[in-house]
């Protein structure tokens, strides 16, 4: 479904943050990512709906490639949702209104519509209560399942998660993560950038890590912490999960 | 002293007022018009917008505002071979000037709203225009009222430069009225005290919402 062909990306003349990067996901699978701070993987997840316009390589996303001139990006993006470290929600905007932008706006959907639309969202997330509620009135972890149910608005056939929890309080880091593990048994597309490894177990079939704009390791779930080939993977679990 | 001038000719310098608060508000709506896209032009990557756009900025705001007026009301005319009334002659000179200082403003702005809602927006599938119109822009405005505010008491007091092509704002009429009665001291004492307390009441309403947040009220 997503299809990543030997992506290289440079920001200015220089700095080379991805290189060469090959993988594909499957309809309905959850994959995760990880790797070191600065190796890319925010990068990688801005190359699929192309708000980073990469120089090498080419992504086809349900057969269309995000680069052809002849592909509707815009039609792309309604499709693949995103969710930020930071949330990102509309802090001028209310919960209701934020989730309601898009579907309005994009879509043409009537307010009345997209509003009952956006409740049903909400409860979902558990979170209905906050319908009316600004941003800067939710907590993190409130503002995140606002952030999911906003792309989730869009009914996208892929959501890309980038760190979704790496900003919370331990305490709200279940909140979201169980949120999204109700999308991926649902049979959502994912593609989740977190280092939350328990998650990565739990729902993923796939596991990718990411150095230095590489993709060192490429691994189904159980084999990537059972058999991991090489050094780098094996230190970063060995980092990574001694805290488990 | 007599005050009694004042009151005798209240309806008349009033009015002249009205006539400052009307180019004014019109100055103040269309220079933030034109700055809005002025300021998005500059900030585009394409070159055929931002040249365009950073000439005009830099020639309007390296210009005297009443060499601007002087321009719009006595050469245009004569480019288009029509008379222009000094009303209209001051508010497009007005929304020239004003926009350039507008422009730089909102510019900042925009550049102030982080790049996550920009990234957010485009995710959803929004267009430029609707990431702008309904995402940056209104975070972008709102940060800016003070800045905005500040400008257009500024903008207030340079209506009274209008008065070179004839035009009967304000100080205009206090001045004609002042060339009949000869009370000089009386009359620029009112005019000063109204600037003073137009400009006061703004700037209360610009602290006012400078600390107004985005929270339910
Ligand atoms: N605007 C930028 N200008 C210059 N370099 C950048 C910019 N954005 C990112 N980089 C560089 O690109 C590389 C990859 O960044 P990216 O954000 O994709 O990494 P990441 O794996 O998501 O890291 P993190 O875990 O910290 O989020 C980094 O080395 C970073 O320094
Ligand atoms: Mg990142």
């Amino acid at each position: 479904m997503i299809d990543i062909q030997n992506v290289s990306l440079w920001l200015g003349k220089n700095i080379h943050v991805l290189n060469d990067i090959s993988a594909s996901f499957e309809r309905g699978q959850t994959n995760v990512i990880c790797g070191p701070s600065g190796s890319g993987k925010s990068s990688l997840l801005r190359c699929i709906n192309r708000l980073e316009k990469f120089q090498k390589g080419n992504i086809i996303i349900d057969g269309h490639s995000v680069l052809d001139a002849a592909t509707d990006i815009y039609k792309i993006r309604e499709n693949i949702g995103m969710v930020f470290q930071h949330f990102n929600l509309y802090p001028h905007l209310n919960a209701l209104n934020n989730i309601t932008l898009a579907p309005r706006k994009v879509k043409g959907k009537p307010r009345i519509k997209a509003e009952n639309q956006a409740m049903q969202l909400l409860e979902r997330v558990g979170i209905k209560d906050k319908a009316y509620s600004y941003p800067a009135e939710l907590s993190g972890g409130q503002q995140q399942r606002v952030a999911i149910a906003r792309s989730l608005a869009m009914e996208p056939k892929i959501m890309l998660f980038d760190e979704p929890t790496s900003a919370l309080d331990p305490e709200m880091i279940g909140e979201v993560l169980d949120v999204m593990t109700d999308l991926a048994l649902d049979g959502m597309t994912m593609v989740v950038v977190t280092h939350e490894m328990g998650f990565a177990r739990k729902v993923a079939q796939k596991i990718i890590f990411m150095d230095n704009g590489q993709i060192i390791e490429k691994k189904k779930t159980d084999e990537f912490f059972t058999q991991p080939e090489h050094t780098r993977t094996k230190d970063f679990l060995n980092r990574i999960l001694s805290y488990v | 002293m007599d005050w009694e001038v004042i009151s005798r000719n209240l309806e008349f310098l009033l009015g002249g007022l009205v006539v400052t608060f009307q180019l004014a508000a019109i100055a103040l709506a269309g220079g933030l018009f034109l700055g809005i896209i002025l300021g998005l032009a500059r900030l585009s990557s394409n070159r055929f917008f931002y040249y365009p756009a950073t000439a005009y900025i830099h020639f309007f705001r390296s210009q005297p505002l009443i060499l601007i007026i002087f321009w719009f009301y006595f050469f245009v005319p004569i480019l288009f071979g029509k008379p222009m009334s000094a009303f209209i002659a001051a508010v497009i000179a007005f929304i020239a000037f004003e926009a350039a200082y507008f422009a730089e403003i909102i510019r900042g702005g925009i550049q102030s709203i982080p790049n996550g809602q920009v990234q957010a927006a485009y995710s959803t599938g929004m267009r430029y225009h609707q990431v702008m119109i309904h995402v940056v822009l209104p975070q972008a405005l709102k940060n800016m009222v003070p800045a905005l505010i500040t400008q257009s008491i500024v903008l207030l007091q340079d209506t009274s430069l209008a008065y070179v092509i004839g035009l009967h704002e304000f100080l205009r009429r206090t001045s004609l009225v002042d060339n009949r009665e000869f009370r000089s001291v009386e009359l620029y004492l009112f005019a000063a005290g109204v600037y003073l307390v137009i400009c006061f009441v703004l700037s209360i309403l610009a602290r006012r919402l400078e600390h107004k947040k985005y929270k339910r009220v």
